[in-house]
């Protein structure tokens, strides 16, 4: 798991149009794991698609070294890239299917490309068709099915020469939420059962949720932000790491609740508890409860999963033996939770409240 | 007007003779103007094999051929015609400006067609490590075919109109009979008789082009 299959270093691409210059990748550093699921998020215009379209060539940097498994995208010759792109499947936004081909045909197409024999090619169709559940469907064509089947198809097809990378293209962003989700668990299921990496390019961050392991957030063509996906979640460092998780969460204090937040000036007795994990298990409030002399007042409260791990949030209120409530606060995070105070004196994070 | 047996076997031989003209141009056109147009759309920029002298070249000559009225060409390649086939009168004198005008036009259409295939597809076949001769083979012309299809069908149609002016080389065809019989000649039933003829051929053509192309479309 921990070997590196995905290496990108100081990558940089700049477009040239008559009127401007768009830097769509700014000495981009990125390291993927075998068998993640890595996704890059970024806004439209941050130079994500790029990025993912770099590692099959199929956007050429200026600069930079771009490694996958042991080959150097950067310096093949067209014969070696083909080559290399058959072990690399990618899926697209609209699909991209042979729409003269019935589903059969597009599933074989790569193979064929690749000069497979024809019962090669056969047994590894009807293979891969039963994965995706389609089998009931060879004989048809691109336009007699829906976007998640065509969705299907791209898949298979991806699949088709046993690549060990898969990259999806804004894969989901052209189908309907209900199908999105079908269509992202196809793509857990043949990254556990085929040990498949993934990497995924989106600007939903309920894709990312949903299936990355590891995150990456792209912005004007850097990347201003990586690491592990609960990671990013509990402890998001940028903003634009902020507004996305903003969106995914379903954390937004009710507005009177926050009228009430911002007409507090007394001490500091308005607090917001961030837990996750092990701390979320734990009767922390009432531990809380037990060791001081403090009513606590719950306000608000919110809880969420990212893949197993359980995050959230709680605002309370605490009165009684307000000088104790330093104490509490150190009680709490020593717990494992981390404290936000709303109001009062020692409040400096009032800006996340909103 | 009167069906008498003479005119009849005029018709029939004029019928034939167009027929012969034209399939005969038709499948020359067909073996030359498809290689021309994939290769006008390859060799353009931000295609599958940018080349822009190659492109350009191309595109004046294909101008060139198109830009001259039939009839001018007819008579402008005299010299080439006889190289070609060893006379410049006749039906068979007649072929030769007709496949030489016929080129061009079908490589524009066939341009226009391949064209219209999607560039994501050709990106997915290219993702996939897919050759140029097999994004050719594979990709452009199999999604394009219905669209060529028509093309050819709107080439057959405009060399059954061009055919008619082979009458000024001696080629024959329906409508040098036209001309001969039913205008110098004033017997307007003959006249009539061709156009009648000229139209179900043209209708005839146009109907089987447009059934195979949608026979062919899956879009």
């Amino acid at each position: 798991m921990d070997e590196t299959i995905i290496q990108l270093k100081q990558v940089s691409k700049t477009y040239h149009t008559k009127n401007e210059t768009v830097v769509a990748l700014d000495n981009v550093d990125l390291e993927i794991k075998k068998g993640e699921i890595f996704g890059i998020i970024g806004l439209s215009g941050a130079g994500k698609s790029t990025l993912i379209r770099s590692i099959n060539q199929l956007e050429v940097p200026q600069s930079g070294s771009i490694r996958v498994g042991a080959i150097e995208m950067t310096t093949l010759t067209r014969k070696e890239l083909r080559a290399a792109r058959r072990k690399i499947g990618m899926i697209f936004q609209h699909f991209n299917l042979l729409s003269s081909r019935t589903v059969y045909g597009n599933i074989a197409f790569p193979m064929e490309v690749a000069g497979a024999v024809p019962a090669a090619i056969k047994q590894r169709v009807l293979e891969l068709a039963d994965l995706v559940g389609l089998s009931d469907k060879l004989t048809n064509y691109p336009s007699q099915l829906s976007g998640g089947q065509k969705q299907r198809v791209g898949i298979a097809r991806a699949l088709a020469n046993r690549p060990e990378i898969l990259l999806c293209d804004e894969a989901t962003s052209a189908l309907d939420p209900q199908t999105t989700h079908s269509i992202l668990k196809l793509l857990r299921d043949v990254n556990q059962h085929l040990g498949l990496t993934i990497i995924l390019i989106t600007h939903e961050i309920q894709v990312v949720k949903e299936i990355c392991d590891s995150v990456a957030i792209i912005e004007d063509g850097q990347i201003v932000e990586s690491g592990s996906l609960v990671q990013l979640f509990l402890n998001p460092q940028t903003d634009v790491a902020r507004n996305f998780i903003r969106t995914a969460t379903n954390d937004k204090i009710p507005e009177n609740l926050r009228e009430l937040i911002h007409s507090r000036t007394g001490a500091g007795n308005l607090l917001r508890i961030f837990f996750h994990g092990e701390a979320a298990k734990e009767p922390i409030i009432t531990s809380l409860v037990r060791h001081f002399k403090l009513d606590v007042n719950i306000l608000f409260a919110n809880l969420d999963f990212i893949h197993d791990t359980p995050f959230g949030s709680l605002i309370v209120d605490l009165s009684g033996a307000e000088k104790e409530i330093p104490a509490a606060i150190g009680f709490l995070e020593k717990q494992g939770c981390r404290i936000e105070v709303l109001n009062g004196v020692e409040s400096t994070t009032n800006q996340s409240v909103n | 007007m009167v069906w008498n047996p003479q005119l009849i076997n005029l018709l029939i031989n004029g019928l034939w003779e167009t027929l012969y003209m034209v399939g005969i141009s038709l499948v020359i056109a067909a073996i030359f103007g498809l290689p021309i147009g994939v290769l006008l759309v390859i060799t353009g920029p931000e295609h599958i094999h940018p080349h822009r002298m190659l492109h350009s070249a191309l595109s004046t000559v294909v101008n060139i051929g198109r830009s001259l009225p039939f009839i001018i060409l007819l008579v402008a390649i005299v010299p080439f015609t006889r190289f070609v086939v060893g006379t410049s009168i006749g039906t068979l004198g007649a072929i030769v400006p007709l496949t030489v005008s016929a080129i061009p036009f079908l490589a524009r259409l066939v341009e226009t067609n391949l064209l219209e295939v999607d560039g994501g597809v050709i990106e997915a076949a290219q993702a996939i490590g897919a050759t140029t001769w097999q994004i050719i083979g594979k990709v452009l012309i199999p999604e394009a075919k219905s669209g060529i299809v028509l093309s050819i069908t709107n080439s057959a149609v405009s060399l059954i109109s061009y055919s008619a002016m082979a009458g000024a080389v001696g080629g024959g065809g329906l409508g040098d009979l036209a001309i001969r019989y039913g205008y110098q000649r004033f017997q307007p039933d003959v006249m009539l008789a061709t156009v009648v003829v000229l139209v179900i051929l043209v209708q005839g053509v146009q109907s089987l082009g447009d059934w195979i192309a949608r026979r062919l479309n899956h879009r």
